[in-house]
């Protein structure tokens, strides 16, 4: 099919780019059927509903930025829309604001955001490596930074997509979620991630085995997982989430094989596109089934909700049909896409047999033994989707006045909404009886963006086909009749066994993230901060020391000079006034006074003493001469007098 | 006249503003349209300036040699003169709004213009010894407006923040005195002005001269370990921690930082030598660490100013790579974390406006009566976290890239950090965002029967801000295509 290129330059800093080729066609075309109808489902389901706007407008958000993703050519693009597919979808899950719902909320915005951060880091090692984010023009040049970067921007995509061990965000959030917006957050968010996989899958490492290995585990491990978190679960829509937590890893498997089988590609794209397909389709339905009943019961409790659907034979039928599809019953679409995986899954093992294709990591044995664990899945699949359909169809409820309430209900849903639930009940078994027409022309569409070649006479019954879907069939009855009707049922209720310490996020993801990390973080900021607060005053305190040191310093510098060099010299007694020639004089002087008194000044006799006084006028003369002696003019005066005395004995 | 511009725009707040004080306003109306009169009037002159007198040196007062006070509007000036002409009326506006509550009005809108010019006078300031003195006048301009409520915490913070700063700025004086000995010039010159033969085998000393002038510098822009100023600082009124504590003052640190290394002693000379790893590691240590201490923080205002610590090293984390590439992430980290956090501050300040709640606990269900405050905040946060499509995003792209770009393994360190932190930054923000917007089912509607959005002088700034972080972060292209010329010196 032709492909169409459209590139808007210069917004969101690198400019954006478009591509619409056969499978983002397709893919957006089941985008807005699939909102059409849970659009349409929603006016009824969410009738008595608070803050609807929010709803209606935040879908519209998430409808436009999953769009973007699906028609997005280079991954900056992708990521971009990703990012706001994640935000906008946050709100889907928090719509009815109770508690449990905020804390789902937190764990899916936890998982969006730290997945987001890690892709856009392999996105940017991408960039910086290459100068390009348009994988199309890339090839793995078998470095480790590729590698990683790759590794890194499979973290984002796993994360939305359910992969193990980031699918924890799933059975939390579809429960809580509006059930019109779980079918769209199941049915086709997870395929945006799916989506980024595949464009990592099908371009950067395309026929690349170490990713495929790496691919193919997680798969393994999702699907596997997922079916027996669903077989434990006694939560209708819990069942549903974590059954598309295992679909997805039979997605994932098809992708790890498409990739181990380099050129020998074209069955396992084509279950791997089937699959994608029909999962959307299948929990489109199966979701909104599960939304007629929470909005008749306000209930999902299995117990508490059995019963139900006696006497309603067009839900029944509905339910039946997804039921059947998911479970790869033969007529059925499942079929289709899980028989071209399992063939794929046996058409690598031949080639490994036939040294086509090298053995990379798993060998024949471990091969084989994937293929086991499929069928087992397969089985687990059709055991849990029975444990459902018994529930709600066959079984009556314990208590017999609800029974009788159940069934008085007559009416239980709008036209409108029946009819967007037959939409894809038609579409199973449609695509089912026909896999030469619908799957194989959606397979065709899809060829020039998979990387494969088409189809070609594939034959979907023949009995060796057959066989492997019988064996799952075989494999549902013996679990459903000994592990589901036995062990995971007490005085006819249905208990939860599965483990309470087998929680990833409530015992390793809450704790590592709200405990740990901010305690580590805290713990050394704090330690920061207590070294300055203490480094401050010790600091201080040593400058004070310093100064303090250098202060005696100076003082003793200044002691020690005055005790020696400027020693002040000591007062001196008090001296005997004046000079010896004042007394001499002085005391002839006084003789005189004496002399005169007793004669010449008789009656007026002088009391002074003129000893004394000499010795004054001697200690200020004496003053003054020091105080001249020390004066600058003084030495200047004496300059003056000596250069006159030098000038004039230069001129004589 | 057009040659006078520079001198004009720095002279005109510092001089205009007194009158604020000194006249006596018939009105509080006539004061609050003489002083946004003033600022508006200031920021279309600096516009003028920019666009007419580019590159013209004006020199002011002549010492000796070639130490004077001269202006000039380079590049870099009119990328940070224009960001705070752009942002100073917008605040002021706000500040009208807000202040209503305080006393001493008066004075405070003096400071508060008068902190314009001299923000001015540091983006235009042509040589080192310029920006020096604008430097130190800014942290004294500044005291006041924190000290503004007088009450014993606004003092002490004051005081904290006097002691800080003007002991960095004794680092750098420094720094000032090694440029003027050991360089051709003090003037601003892109690749440095250091001359090598003079500075001959003293490379060492001068090293040890920059790491010191940049955690001199660094005080301003809450470098740590030298950020417990900013989260005290908030005591003052928001529209002070808004635009001072979020822009003027501390990108002034980061602006002279980057002056420094980029134009006195030269990336060329400081690349791979031991001082730039010992000022990178900091810038690292610091973006992880305001993000975890934001994080335990449940003050709103101190929790953004921990934000404010951590994006501040953003800005000197891209300065110190020493590449043309990690300054123009770095200048357009400044630009746009100042338009982010200011926006951010903004609403913070609106929401302890109208309700008095100071404390993000308190925050719950605020959203559904305050819709276009927060939805404003989730811009702010959304941007702040960097995802794409906001002004965030593209700053931080160019950190990273500048950083892988230059090929220093401890750059890869940061670019980890860069990581940690937009997670932290995430569940620090988002957490208010969920908060205010979904309280969860058995919330009391009644406790926050009372709030409602504040009036129009504070929801205008807000929606250009918030408009203006979607526009930069859809068409960044010219502005970062501008810094990237800035930065190579074209």
């Amino acid at each position: 099919m032709r492909e169409w290129l459209f590139t808007i330059n210069g917004i969101c800093g690198f400019g954006l780019a478009f591509k619409l080729d056969g499978f983002r066609l397709l893919y957006s075309a089941i985008a807005t059927l699939m909102w059409v109808c849970s659009m349409i489902f929603s006016v009824e389901y969410m009738a008595h509903y608070k803050n609807k706007l929010r709803y209606y407008a935040f879908s519209a958000v998430t409808y436009f930025a999953t769009v973007g993703v699906f028609l997005s050519s280079d991954l900056y693009t992708t990521f971009v829309f990703f990012e706001i597919m994640s935000l906008a979808s946050y709100v889907w899950v928090i719509q009815d604001e109770r508690k449990e719902s905020l804390r789902a909320g937190d764990t899916y915005l936890a998982i969006a955001v730290i997945g987001g951060l890690v892709m856009l880091m392999g996105i940017f090692m991408i960039y910086v490596q290459t100068g390009t984010t348009d994988l199309t023009a890339l090839s793995f040049d078998g470095s480790r930074m590729q590698f990683i970067a790759g590794t890194l921007m499979l973290f984002g995509f796993a994360a939305k997509a359910g992969g193990f061990p980031l699918h924890i965000w799933l059975p939390k959030a579809h429960p809580v979620a509006p059930a019109p917006a779980s079918a769209l957050l199941s049915g086709i968010l997870t395929k945006a991630g799916v989506f980024g996989i595949l464009l990592l899958s099908c371009y950067l490492f395309w026929g690349n085995e170490k990713w495929g290995t790496l691919i193919l585990t997680i798969g393994v491990i999702t699907m596997f997982l997922g079916a027996l978190l669903a077989l434990f679960s006694v939560d209708l829509k819990r069942t549903l989430a974590c059954s598309s937590v295992s679909q997805i890893g039979f997605i994932l498997t098809g992708t790890g094989v498409y990739d181990l089988l380099k050129e020998h590609n074209a069955l396992a794209a084509g279950g791997v596109l089937m699959h994608m397909v029909n999962h959307s389709m299948i929990k489109l339905l199966l979701f909104m089934a599960a939304g007629v009943v929470y909005m008749n019961l306000h209930e999902l409790d299995l117990n508490q909700i059995r019963g139900f659907g006696r006497k309603k034979p067009l839900l029944k039928i509905q339910f039946l049909m997804g039921a059947l599809g998911i479970g790869g019953i033969p007529l059925f679409n499942g079929y289709v896409s899980k028989t071209l995986i399992h063939e794929s899954i046996v058409e690598y093992r031949e080639l490994l047999e036939e040294g086509v294709l090298m053995p990379f990591l798993y060998g024949k044995g471990l091969i084989t033994l994937i293929e086991w664990i499929f069928i087992i899945s397969g089985g687990i699949t059709i055991a849990y989707m029975t444990k459902l359909f018994v529930v709600l169809f066959v079984e009556k409820n314990s208590d017999e006045e609800r029974q009788k309430r159940f069934d008085e209900k007559k009416h239980y849903m709008s036209v409108a909404s029946a009819v967007v639930l037959s939409i894809p009940a038609l579409f199973m078994i449609l695509a089912g009886m026909f896999p030469h027409f619908i799957p194989e022309s959606f397979i065709r569409l899809s060829t020039g963006f998979l990387r494969s070649q088409a189809l070609e006479n594939f034959r979907y019954f023949s009995l060796t086909n057959l066989t492997g879907g019988f064996y799952s069939i075989a494999i549902g009855a013996v679990l459903y009749l000994f592990v589901v009707r036995k062990c995971l049922m007490k005085d006819g209720e249905y208990v939860n066994r599965w483990p309470k310490y087998l929680d990833l996020e409530e015992y390793v993801y809450r704790p590592l993230l709200l405990i740990v990390l901010p305690a580590v973080l805290g713990f050394l900021c704090r330690i920061l901060d207590r070294f300055v607060d203490t480094a401050t005053p010790v600091l201080i305190h040593c400058g004070v020391f310093v100064c303090r040191l250098a202060d005696r310093f100076i003082d003793s510098i200044v002691v020690g000079l005055r005790k020696t060099v400027f020693k002040e010299e000591k007062l001196p007694q008090e001296r005997i006034e004046g000079s010896p020639a004042t007394h001499l004089i002085g005391s002839w002087m006084d003789h005189a006074i004496h002399v005169m008194n007793d004669t010449v000044w008789e009656y007026k006799p002088k009391k002074e003493n003129a000893e004394h006084r000499l010795a004054m006028i001697h200690t200020k003369i004496s003053e003054n001469n020091a105080i001249i002696v020390r004066s600058l003019s003084f030495a200047l005066s004496l300059a003056g007098i000596g250069l006159i005395l030098i000038l004039l004995f230069m001129l004589i | 006249m057009a040659k006078y511009l520079p001198l004009l725009i720095i002279l005109l707040p510092i001089f205009g503003s007194v009158l604020i004080r000194l006249v006596r306003f018939k009105s509080r109306k006539a004061m609050c349209i003489y002083t946004e009169a003033l600022v508006i009037i200031n920021s279309i002159l600096v516009l003028l300036t920019i666009l007419l007198d580019h590159d013209v040196i004006l020199e002011v007062v002549h010492f000796t040699g070639d130490l004077s006070i001269s202006f000039a509007m380079d590049d870099l000036s009119v990328v940070f003169s224009g960001l705070v002409a752009f942002l100073w009326p917008l605040a002021t506006l706000y500040s009208f709004e807000y202040m209503k509550k305080e006393e001493h009005e008066n004075t405070f809108f003096m400071f508060f213009v008068m902190t314009y010019g001299v923000t001015l006078g540091i983006a235009t300031a042509e040589d080192y010894i310029t920006m020096y003195c604008f430097y130190e006048l800014l942290t004294i301009v500044t005291v006041p407006l924190v000290m503004h409520t007088l009450t014993r915490e606004a003092i002490l913070a004051s005081r904290k923040y006097l002691y800080y700063s003007l002991g960095g700025a004794a680092f750098a004086f420094i720094s000032l005195i090694f440029i003027i000995h050991y360089g051709d010039t003090n003037r601003f010159i892109l690749g440095g002005t250091l001359n090598l033969d003079l500075v001959g085998d003293r490379t060492n000393v001068l090293l040890l001269i920059y790491v010191l002038a940049f955690f001199g510098f660094g005080v301003k822009a809450a470098l740590c370990p030298f950020n417990s100023w900013l989260p005290s600082a908030s005591v003052a009124p928001t529209p002070v921690t808004a635009l001072l504590h979020a822009v003027a003052v501390v990108k002034a640190g980061a602006f002279a930082v980057i002056r420094m290394t980029y134009y006195s002693f030269g990336a060329d000379f400081l690349r791979g030598t031991w001082a730039q790893y010992v000022v990178m590691s900091a810038t690292i240590v610091t973006i992880v660490y305001g993000c975890s201490r934001a994080l335990k923080e449940t003050h709103f205002k101190r929790r953004l100013a921990y934000s404010t610590i951590s994006n501040l090293s953003y800005i000197l984390f891209g300065c110190a790579l020493m590449t043309p590439a990690g300054m123009t992430g770095a200048i357009t980290h400044l630009v746009f974390h100042a338009l982010m956090k200011i926006t951010a501050f903004f609403c913070a300040g609106a929401v302890m406006y109208q309700t008095d709640r100071h404390y993000v606990y308190e925050l719950d269900g605020l959203g559904k009566k305050m819709p276009w405050t927060f939805s404003v905040f989730t811009v702010a946060s959304l941007a702040l976290m960097g995802v794409p499509g906001f002004a965030g995003f593209i700053s931080k792209w160019n950190l990273a890239s500048a950083a892988v770009e230059s090929k220093n393994p401890l750059a890869y360190v940061g670019i980890a950090a860069l990581l940690v932190s937009a997670l932290l930054t995430a569940i620090y923000m988002l957490s208010v965002v969920i908060r205010a917007f979904f309280p969860g089912k058995d919330f009391d509607e009644r406790k926050v029967a009372e709030c409602k959005d504040p009036n129009l002088l504070m929801l205008i700034p807000l929606g250009i801000f918030a408009v203006t972080v979607l526009l930069f972060g859809i068409c960044s292209s010219p502005f970062t295509e501008f810094f990237a010329k800035v930065a190579a010196g074209m």
